[in-house]
């Protein structure tokens, strides 16, 4: 759902959400970006920092310099002033995958589950193949970053099929790190090792986040990709993944990162709640 | 300029370098870190003589680095002259076999021996040394995030042969020992606790039966927590209905939803049982509702449960926690400090 007027929660004394819906939506998207924008710019009093979701903006406050009921005034004051986004500044990334890798497959094993591609193959009622093929055939718009340092979760862009998966019925304890994976219909990572529910699709060879910042594209942050990039997912295999992956560790590969716009009105379907795929599982 | 004070002889359960934390990072994941119990780690710097700084959400003023210590503490050498302050829990802390008064700033000297025995109440340490624990600081904290392998020593916790070095003092050694917080606000650490929060931000989302149970009932802290989050065993709670598209977007389980910011001190609800108050190194974003979030000034007693504990909620408004803050606040400056007449 789309709400009419942005709902304001507070939660605990330091966090405001603004909230513009509840569900998947790039329109949304670009409203939470278009009020963190303008947020950075007046440099709202008492606001430490924001973080952007899918369909809502994280606001941290110190509620010893703003009253929670001065600084929601000052947001639908700020709110209402803002034009309609249309267009973002959009980076392609480009990042290679190898898709079903023995470290997901072993993962999976641990806990008990099946191979997850053959899952997610068999739930689509595709191969595969097909799933490897549907997957690095579109772009996937990244809506929010966090989870863990360098996590993102990113929604396909036009896709001609639909992937669909549910989530682990009990959260893994563990993922190896730079590991891809899906749930719904989105595609996220484990940059660094951490518990998780994701269907694992497969790994990167390229590091997600350096807290080094050795190479070049992460002079400017710690993580790769950033709210508002569109990835495009490359299939590789296991001598592929590991020339790219020994280039990485010794600071010479040079990641693929395209400046460009993106519009909102190149969406077919904007929205989430037309879509009816009905069983995720 | 820094100067070796202590040698691990052992590192502990869990002994890591933490001040403050590093807000600032929130948008891309990085979480805060940091003292699980802010409170006791600011006021074993004020003793000290050290810049206490300033808790989350202020950014830039994380305060000087002590060690967190967990449950089970570590035996140091000391290994130059120096102040110290133990603040937080009883773990039994003793200098050369003979027990350490708590939540005063005491003499050490090259050779003395610090160590720590049963924990007795509460469930975390602070030891705070004049100067502070020096390591290279990451994005402006030196606090450990153990998961990122970031800050502290080498990202990790403390092992044995581990040298700390600490900085220069601000206030003259003789100055400092013998300061002490005044009795009546040395926090009690008992097993029963009752923590303030404010519901939401997706109480909305659960049963009015189930919030009222949610505050009513004493739930018991599991022995499964750590800095990610605090798991609380007791009923299960229940969910309204939900539309169909957030079963197709955000998950078959009741308590999904599209993901959005995970607050330190956030309650998520995976599928309506055992509870999970997240922690100093919760994740930033999350995909389960939240049915109420710990306010900031009660986030340092969080830090002191361990497993077996009971916990009460109560509702506050933002107004009140305000107050609440406000108040606690109050208590983190030089007037709460009083020097002792005699020290041994």
């Amino acid at each position: 759902m789309i709400y009419k007027e942005p709902v304001f929660r507070p939660a605990g004394n330091v966090y405001v959400m603004v909230e513009y819906g509840d569900e998947l939506n790039l329109s949304l998207n670009f409203r939470v970006t278009a009020l963190n924008k303008a947020i950075k710019k007046t440099a709202l009093a008492g606001v430490t920092e924001t973080e952007p979701t899918h369909r809502s903006l994280g606001i941290v406050y110190n509620p010893l310099a703003v009253s929670y009921k001065e600084l929601v005034d000052e947001l639908k004051h700020l709110d209402k002033q803002l034009g309609e986004l249309k267009e973002l500044p959009s980076r392609i990334l480009t990042i290679p995958i190898w898709y079903n890798d023995p470290w997901s497959q072993e993962c999976a094993r641990a806990h008990d589950a099946p191979n997850n591609m053959e899952f997610i193959a068999e739930l689509n009622n595709i191969t595969v193949e097909k799933v490897i093929e549907v997957h690095s055939g579109m772009l996937h718009w990244v809506g929010t970053v966090g989870f863990t340092p360098g996590c993102y979760q990113a929604s396909p862009i036009n896709p001609s099929f639909v992937l669909t998966a549910p989530k682990y019925p009990r959260p893994r304890k563990w993922t190896p790190d730079r590991i891809i994976c899906l749930a719904g219909h989105l595609t996220s990572a484990y940059p660094v090792s951490s518990p998780g529910g994701y269907q694992l699709i497969g790994r990167t060879p390229l590091d997600l986040y350096d807290p080094m910042q050795r190479a070049s594209i992460f002079a400017d942050s710690l993580v790769l990709t950033r709210v508002g990039d569109r990835h495009r997912y490359v299939p590789i295999k296991k001598k592929e993944y590991e020339a790219i992956r020994r280039e990485v560790e010794e600071g010479r590969y040079e990641y693929q990162a395209e400046e460009d716009i993106f519009r909102l009105d190149s969406i077919i379907t904007p929205g989430g709640t037309d879509r009816k795929e009905s069983d995720v599982g | 300029m820094s100067e070796k004070a202590f040698e691990a002889i052992t590192g502990g359960l869990q002994t890591t370098v933490q001040d403050l934390g590093r807000p600032g990072y929130l948008s891309i994941g990085m979480p805060i870190a940091g003292a699980q119990d802010p409170f006791s780690l600011r006021i074993g710097n004020l003793l000290v003589g050290n810049e206490p700084g300033k808790s989350f959400p202020v950014i830039g003023s994380p305060g000087e680095a002590g060690l967190a210590i967990l449950l089970l503490g570590p035996t140091l050498k000391v290994l130059c002259s120096t102040v110290v302050a133990v603040t937080g829990g009883d773990l039994s802390c003793k200098l050369n076999d003979k027990p350490f008064p708590l939540w005063t700033a005491v003499r050490v000297s090259e050779g003395d021996v610090i160590s720590f025995g049963r924990p007795l109440a509460g469930a975390g340490a602070y030891l705070c040394v004049a100067g502070g624990i020096q390591v290279p600081p990451f994005l402006g904290s030196r606090s450990t995030f153990i998961r990122g392998s970031v800050g502290g020593i080498e990202g990790r916790a403390l092992t044995k042969g581990d040298i700390l070095k600490i900085g220069i003092p601000k206030l003259p050694l003789e100055e400092s020992v013998g300061r002490t917080l005044k009795p009546n606000l040395i926090p009690q650490y008992t097993k029963k606790w009752n923590i303030r929060v404010v519901l939401g931000p997706q109480d909305y989302l659960f049963t009015e039966e189930s919030i009222k149970l949610f505050i009513t009932y004493e739930w018991e802290f599991s022995s499964m927590s750590d800095r990610m989050g605090c798991r609380l065993i007791g009923p299960k709670l229940n969910f309204k209905p939900r539309p169909d598209y957030l079963v197709d977007q955000a998950g078959s389980d009741p308590s999904n939803i599209v993901d959005d910011p995970a607050p330190m001190g956030g309650i998520q609800v995976p599928g309506g049982l055992e509870p999970i108050v997240l922690g100093v190194e919760g994740p930033s974003m999350g995909g389960y509702a939240k049915i109420a979030t710990v306010i900031t000034p009660d986030i340092s007693r969080i830090g002191q449960m361990k497993a077996g504990d009971l916990v009460k909620f109560q509702a506050v408004t933002v107004d009140q926690a305000a107050d609440i803050l406000r108040k606690t606040e109050e208590i983190l400056g030089e007037h709460s400090i009083i020097k002792m007449t005699e020290t041994k």
